[in-house]
């Protein structure tokens, strides 16, 4: 039976948009490896003609693995590349073919997160290093200074050139982390599970956007012996506890300057929702050590008109929560 | 969401070529938004954020607006630079290490258009990467 015109030309254009990679995206943690699992080895050994590869701005974000060159049209006092993984990878950097003249103040510094408006991602009491130890610059270091690996999925690149001509070239290379903790969302939309298995840290899951939250599954204390402890279930005031998940809502980036909006110290296997109108809206978990925890959630974008109202007697620069 | 109105003091005309009526608003609006700060201190840093107006998806928008911003940065910079030498910071590096050296005062609503423009760019790049593998595998 001959295929009807209307078949064929679904089926061309099924085959043109997935080409063209217009179908949906979907956040899967495996899709980073793709095709590529499917090479052979010696097909593997060519890839690195298939490593991107662009002139990097004076302002710029980078998603994609690749070499990054800059090189200085006129002076550039002031510039930075924001880096920005799958929330399962960590970022690897490497530079090479740097000409800046570090004795006349021209500087390459790699920064473990984000620096926004004066504040840092991962906050100071979520990252595991000292603020001097997310610095790598590039003009301090001897030997290997013009390597770096970031603690989570976002990282930062500072640079002053000053003499036109001058630049660098900026490798990008993301790394399977297989228990992410602290993550930058890059989309308005998604799901998420984060995993803390016994260790004594403090995780966030940011998303610089307007979202209604849903916690679908939240597992805390799930003890190392066999011994059963009691569940608290008290709603508020759960600070005390060793290990609960707060929703925290803010206008910046430092998770420890946001305002808590909602915590829970109670294993919960239903739907908790909360509407958070802020730039910034967090999903924070804190863990004992004593405990695997772990926590699922669901966001999606608050339309304009979605945004809850603010109340009158509310503060100045709090946003609204619903 | 926190609503400013953008201060009429600082307007200053667009300087991109893009004559089209409903750019030029929105450029200007972003040339308030963003600043540099660096030395931890001393310039000021404008109100952050402005009603999100329904930007066009257009890339060739987003690349004017991209190089709009880079004019403007590189501007505001070169007028609020605070020069110090490297010496200096070098000796007080310990004793400042809590600090941030350099920030970007970039509002959330610029960083999510350039964050948007970096997706869409690793999509296409890897949709042509998806393509040249499955060219080799019909070699």
């Amino acid at each position: 039976m001959p295929a009807t015109p209307c078949a064929q030309l679904l089926l061309c254009l099924m085959s043109v948009s997935a080409r063209l990679g217009l179908g949906r995206y979907v956040e899967d943690n495996e899709a980073s490896d793709g095709l590529y699992s499917l090479l052979s080895l010696e097909q593997k050994r060519g890839s690195e003609d298939l490593l991107f590869r662009r002139p990097l701005r004076c302002l710029d974000m980078l998603a994609t693995d690749g070499y990054f060159t800059f090189v200085a049209s006129r002076p550039q006092l002031a510039c930075a590349a924001f880096i920005i993984a799958e929330p399962s990878e960590v970022i690897s950097l490497e530079l090479s073919d740097v000409s800046i003249d570090c004795s006349a103040g021209d500087f390459i510094k790699m920064f473990d997160g984000w620096v926004l408006k004066g504040e840092k991602f991962p906050s100071s009491q979520d990252h595991q290093l000292p603020v001097h130890q997310r610095y790598t610059d590039y003009c301090s270091s001897t030997g290997p200074g013009a390597k770096s690996r970031s603690s989570q999925n976002v990282a930062m690149v500072f640079f002053r050139i000053q003499s036109p001509d001058s630049g660098f070239t900026l490798l990008v290379k993301k790394l399977h982390n297989p228990f992410p903790c602290n993550v930058m969302s890059q989309s308005p939309e998604g799901s998420f599970t984060m995993v803390i298995p016994h260790q004594r840290r403090n995780c966030s899951f940011s998303i610089i956007y307007p979202v209604e939250l849903r916690l679908t599954e939240l597992s805390l204390g799930q003890a190392k012996s066999n011994e059963l402890s009691p569940q608290r279930q008290v709603w508020s005031g759960c600070s005390g506890s060793g290990d609960y998940v707060e929703l925290l809502g803010g206008n910046g980036v430092d998770t420890s300057k946001m305002f808590p909006v909602a915590d829970l110290c109670f294993s919960l296997s239903g739907l908790a929702q909360m509407k958070i109108g802020c730039d910034n809206s967090v999903v924070r978990l804190v863990s004992s050590g004593n405990y695997i925890n772990r926590v699922s959630f669901q966001y999606r974008l608050l339309e304009h008109n979605e945004l809850p109202r603010s109340r009158e007697n509310s503060l100045d620069n709090f946003c609204t929560v619903e | 969401m926190l609503v400013v109105p953008p201060r009429s003091a600082d307007c200053r005309p667009s300087v991109a070529p893009i004559s089209h009526h409903l750019l030029r608003p929105l450029l200007l609006r972003l040339g308030e938004e963003v600043s540099l700060r660096l030395g931890g201190g001393g310039a000021s840093s404008f109100p952050s954020e402005l009603a999100a107006s329904s930007s066009s998806s257009s890339s060739v928008m987003n690349q004017a607006l991209l190089q709009l911003t880079q004019r403007l940065l590189l501007a505001r910079s070169q007028s609020q630079l605070q020069v110090e030498s490297k010496n200096e910071e070098e000796e007080g590096k310990e004793k400042r290490s809590d600090e941030s050296p350099i920030s970007l005062d970039l509002t959330f609503h610029l960083l999510r258009e350039v964050l948007e423009m970096a997706r869409a760019e690793q999509i296409a790049q890897q949709a042509d990467s998806n393509r040249k593998i499955m060219d080799d595998f019909g070699k």
